[in-house]
């Protein structure tokens, strides 16, 4: 019991383990990016698999065929001549076509305000109550009028009202079936969905006069051309960064399988199953989740439980378009069949290509070992920061030194008794108010921009944005100044500072790697130089270098390179970004400005650090030493 | 001993009454599903199939136990309502105008089907749903669903094990409900079901060996889902096509001889040891003494005949019994230390369900744990030298 008491009490001052940390949360950032990079071997990811027994993915004939392609060239030219028109009357004549069928039919206005711009429409959607079943559960078929580019989505309502002539004249439908077909791409699908649950705002957007059961899945068809498609892509990123259940993704990916019809993801329009491609799939995917915007009007179910994927035919090939309508007749055929909610399959993945994945278990460590990184790092720098005198190292020299005079402590816990240097055991008082401080005043300076920027009116975003920017370049070398003129802090409150900045760091990347794998981990290697950050007063050039290095990966310098490698307008992306605050419920912005800017600022104020010298209280006796 | 000297009396006389049990004078059948959902649309495929051939060769319902667990005819998903089919031909609808169901949905428990093979039932029990067998019944149970290494799964909620039937069927033979029985059951690893059993006078067989799933034969594309077990439509398959009237004289060996694995895909297995005449007696039983009908009556002889020798056979065994403990006792107290084997297969069923594995690697995972250990410690030396020198 002795020995294991003064061996707990020595471990603290061993100076191999003082001198481990740096090392090892450096380790973890590479063990963490090297973590990523193996994941697309075939050693790593799985190929995909269907875990609902009841989906049954083509196991159905599908008829879609014969005279119901006359059906969808009548709707086609009806679509077509309907181009020009404006919303209501294009409602107007989609209502009679649902009527026709046989449909219930209803409408719903919504009018959002972002960025000093009003976004207004009205949808309209029809349903289709199970012949036999009960009207407990719904399955959703969107189209949007405008697809995401601002394309009339031609063959996709078309195919819409095809179907859902269709799908009327079958008595097999265990769920209710919504055709919806909203305004445009993002506001409308958002609108539905939050009235569908009563969680929208009344006066913005109307509630809906027609409802049916609990959703139990979302198909989005998205099809703005006349010729003959290739392949299918599928897109599944939900907002912030939340996927739809894999045994959806799967379910299609199989039925197309069946029928000859390829997939692909995240753009990749070619996929030769290598690891470059592999890699870069799944790096688009983590872009897309981390920005955690919406992809497709499919994302606004997500968040409500909702699985739901959009289906985009591509590329120049021979299938038809009533081939795409019997994917979907199929996929409905399987939805139709499940008894529950998907659940089965994962919720958290990464795909590498349609038919290959990591999951969850797989995948996490890595974000968390980048962002245990930054905790490892500030626990070393609390104990540190207890010592007697601040350079570890000359705990053992004065040990050594003066082996005959230390003066010895007794050191108890319960009745175990045990004989120590006083010096290993002192703990510093720490002085906790100032660098409480800063971290708090730094955290609270991060509201300041995420307001800001999600309350400015569209013509000011990029003014603003240029003056933020500017001011932030040397916002740092300010704060610091202020800081040393005025508190004067040491080295020790320096060291506490970063303690407090990095804990917290650490704290919500490892929460957040949990809910947004990708953010969490973009996010930590891009402020992974912040864990080696500490004042430079001597040492200019290495200073200078450093700086750049922090200022080009600030979160606004990062922004504008993204801008600038992806040739968007930087007003354009912060006016989506506020748009997605407004109506998605996006949250990457609170991430961006209040845990990961806080952090590159008080980085920065530590690089401009100028500690005073300092005299050190013991908590046992007083020593007295200058700082060389 | 003089006592035991005694009591050989009884005991030699109770081979005479062996001869009487020789035929049987009624047949049951009890078909048991127990999967419910939409995409087990085969597993009551299967029973109806099987309901209609025993049906089709005699067995009247009032001897049919059918126990459904969901309706498939009448899901909203069934693209042909009303119907239930076991083949892509839909050339039979199973559901039919003559069925009676006896246990349906929520009611295909095991406590019922316990409750139902051992007669525990309450007074309100309709006679539709109960087992009304003697000692000169032949019942044929056949059980599909989903199952696993000595169990099947009961709708999701609960299961029945191996022992669990073992010890039903023990009980059925403890209270003269039944002659003989075919046990079939269609699951994954289905031949563990059977592995437990210790009653005589039961002949089983399964489709699948343990680690080996049972497959679906083939999907009604149409209906959307499969419609037939491997294992159950070759069975069906012989008796459709081999036994076709009631007077067929294929045997059980000839049934048994059919299974052809390349089509099954699993391996069927058979179980013969608990009948009296072993396999050689099994395979000559005919496929109607379970599938079929049998019009035999039994007379009672004058006066309480029957009565009279049965009770001396009871208690012949009662004395036998009570004989062998006496001995085990003595023998134990003479020697205690020594496992005394007389004490009877009682004691080694109880040895074969406690199934306890042993760890035989516990030496191996001690030296790892101290190798760890001792390395640890010794990169702690060696460090702390390091930084001292």
């Amino acid at each position: 019991m002795v020995s294991l008491l003064s061996s707990s009490v020595l471990l603290r001052r061993n100076p191999l383990i003082l001198k481990l940390p740096p090392y090892l949360s450096f380790l973890c950032i590479v063990i963490g990016v090297a973590w990523l990079l193996v994941l697309p071997l075939d050693n790593y990811s799985r190929r995909t698999y269907i875990s609902e027994n009841a989906l049954l993915p083509g196991q159905v004939h599908t008829y879609f065929a014969g005279s119901d392609q006359n059906v969808f060239r009548g709707y086609k030219r009806e679509v077509d001549a309907l181009e020009g028109s404006g919303n209501i009357e294009v409602n107007d004549k989609l209502e009679e076509f649902f009527k026709a069928s046989g449909l219930k039919v209803a409408r719903q206005s919504y009018e959002y305000k972002s960025a000093g711009e009003t976004y207004a429409g009205e949808n309209i959607y029809a349903i289709l109550h199970a012949p036999r079943g009960d009207a407990t559960e719904a399955i959703v078929l969107v189209g949007a009028w405008w697809n995401m580019e601002g394309k009339l989505n031609r063959s996709g309502v078309a195919l819409i009202l095809t179907l859902a002539r269709y799908f009327k004249r079958w008595s097999l439908w265990s769920k209710d079936i919504i055709f919806l077909i909203t305004a445009d791409s993002k506001a409308g699908p958002q609108a539905w969905v939050d009235a569908y649950h009563d969680t929208h705002q009344s006066g913005m957007v109307d509630s809906l006069p027609l409802k049916s059961g609990a959703l139990q899945g979302a198909v989005v068809i998205d099809y703005p051309f006349d010729h003959r498609f290739q392949d299918i892509h599928i897109v599944y990123d939900g907002i912030n960064g939340q996927l739809p259940n894999l045994d959806l993704l799967n379910t299609v990916v199989s039925i197309s399988g069946h029928m000859g019809i390829g997939t692909s993801l995240q753009q990749m329009w070619q996929h030769s199953d290598s690891y470059r491609d592999r890699l870069q799939t799944m790096l688009r995917g983590m872009l897309n989740q981390g920005l955690g915007h919406a992809s497709g009007p499919h994302s606004s179910f997500i968040p409500y439980h909702v699985d739901a994927i959009t289906l985009q035919p591509f590329g120049e090939g021979w299938q038809d378009e009533m081939a795409m309508g019997r994917v979907i007749e199929s996929t409905f055929r399987s939805l139709n069949n499940l008894l529950e909610h998907l659940h089965q399959s994962f919720f958290f993945y990464l795909l590498m290509q349609a038919d290959r994945f990591v999951s969850i278990g797989t995948y996490l460590p890595s974000a968390m070992l980048v962002a245990v990184n930054f905790t490892i790092m500030a626990i070393f720098l609390w104990v540190k920061s207890g010592s007697p005198n601040g350079e570890s190292s000359n705990v053992s020299l004065t040990v050594e030194a003066g082996e005959k005079k230390t003066p010895l402590a007794i050191v108890k816990e319960g009745d175990a008794k045990a004989l120590a240097p006083e010096a290993t055991i002192a703990v510093r008082e720490r002085e906790l108010f100032l660098p409480l401080a800063v971290v708090a005043g730094s955290q609270f300076l991060g509201v300041l921009p995420l307001y800001i920027f999600n309350h400015t009116p569209e013509a000011m975003l990029h003014p603003i944005f240029t003056a933020f920017t500017s001011i932030n370049g040397f916002f740092p070398l300010i704060l610091s100044a202020l800081l040393t003129h005025y508190f004067a802090p040491t080295a020790h409150h320096y060291t506490l500072i970063k303690t407090f900045s990095l804990l917290l760091l650490g704290l919500f990347l490892s929460s957040l790697a949990t809910l947004n794998f990708s953010l969490a981990f973009l996010v930590g290697l891009l402020s992974a130089p912040l864990t080696y950050m500490q004042p430079l007063p001597n040492r200019p050039i290495v200073k200078g270098v450093l700086a750049v290095l922090l200022s080009a990966l600030s979160p606004t310098t990062v922004l504008v390179a993204g801008c600038w490698w992806w040739e968007l307008g930087i007003g354009r992306v912060l006016k989506e970004a506020a748009f997605g605050w407004d109506v998605w419920g996006m949250t990457t912005q609170v991430v961006v400005w209040c845990v990961w800017w806080p952090a590159w600022l008080v980085g920065m104020v530590l690089l401009f650090g100028n500690p005073r010298e300092e005299k050190v209280k013991g908590a046992g006796n007083t020593i007295e030493t200058v700082k060389t | 001993m003089k006592l035991s000297r005694l009591l050989q009396l009884p005991l030699a006389l109770a081979p005479l009454l062996a001869p009487v049990a020789a035929e049987h004078t009624s047949n049951w059948a009890v078909l048991v599903s127990t999967s419910r959902f939409w995409f087990n649309y085969r597993h009551l495929a299967n029973v109806l199939s099987l309901y209609r051939t025993v049906k089709r060769l005699g067995i009247p319902d009032s001897q049919i136990i059918l126990m459904l667990p969901d309706d498939m005819a009448c899901n909203p998903r069934n693209a042909f309502p009303g119907t239930v089919y076991s083949n892509a031909d839909r050339a039979v609808d199973l559901y039919g105008d003559n069925i009676e169901v006896d246990y349906r949905g929520y009611e295909v428990t095991v406590e019922n089907f316990i409750r139902l093979l051992t007669d525990r039932v309450g007074e309100e029990m309709p006679r539709s749903k109960r087992l009304l067998t003697d000692d000169r019944s032949n019942i044929l149970v056949y059980m599909t669903g989903h199952g696993g290494n000595e169990f099947l799964k009961f709708q999701d909620a609960e299961e029945i094990s191996a022992f669990d039937l073992a010890d039903a069927f023990e009980q059925m033979w403890e209270k003269k409900r039944y002659h003989e029985i075919l046990f079939m059951i269609d699951t994954c690893q289905a031949n563990t079901m059977y592995s437990k059993f210790y009653s005589p006078n039961i002949i089983a067989t399964g489709s699948s060996e343990i680690d080996q799933s049972s497959y679906s034969h083939h999907a009604d594309n149409d209906v959307g889902v499969a419609v037939i077990d491997r294992y159950t439509y070759y069975n069906l398959d012989f008796l459709e096509t081999q036994v076709r009237e009631p007077n067929s004289k294929k045997s059980l060996g000839d049934l048994f001889d059919s299974y052809d694995e390349s089509k099954i895909h699993s391996h069927p297995g058979v179980r013969w040891d608990l009948f009296p005449g072993k396999e050689q007696g099994g395979r000559e039983r005919l496929v109607m003494d379970f599938f079929g009908n049998v019009q035999n009556v039994e007379v009672d002889s004058v006066g309480n005949d029957t009565e009279w020798k049965e009770d001396l056979l009871a208690l012949g065994k009662k004395i036998a019994e009570l004989r062998e403990r006496a001995e085990a006792a003595e023998v134990a107290e003479k020697n205690t230390n020594v496992p005394n084997p007389s004490v009877g297969t009682h004691t080694s069923r109880k040895i074969r369900a406690a199934k306890v594995q042993v760890d035989d690697k516990w030496w191996g995972k001690k030296a790892v744990g101290a190798w760890a250990l001792a390395g640890c410690s010794m990169v702690w030396f060696l460090g702390t030298y390091l930084e001292s020198s």
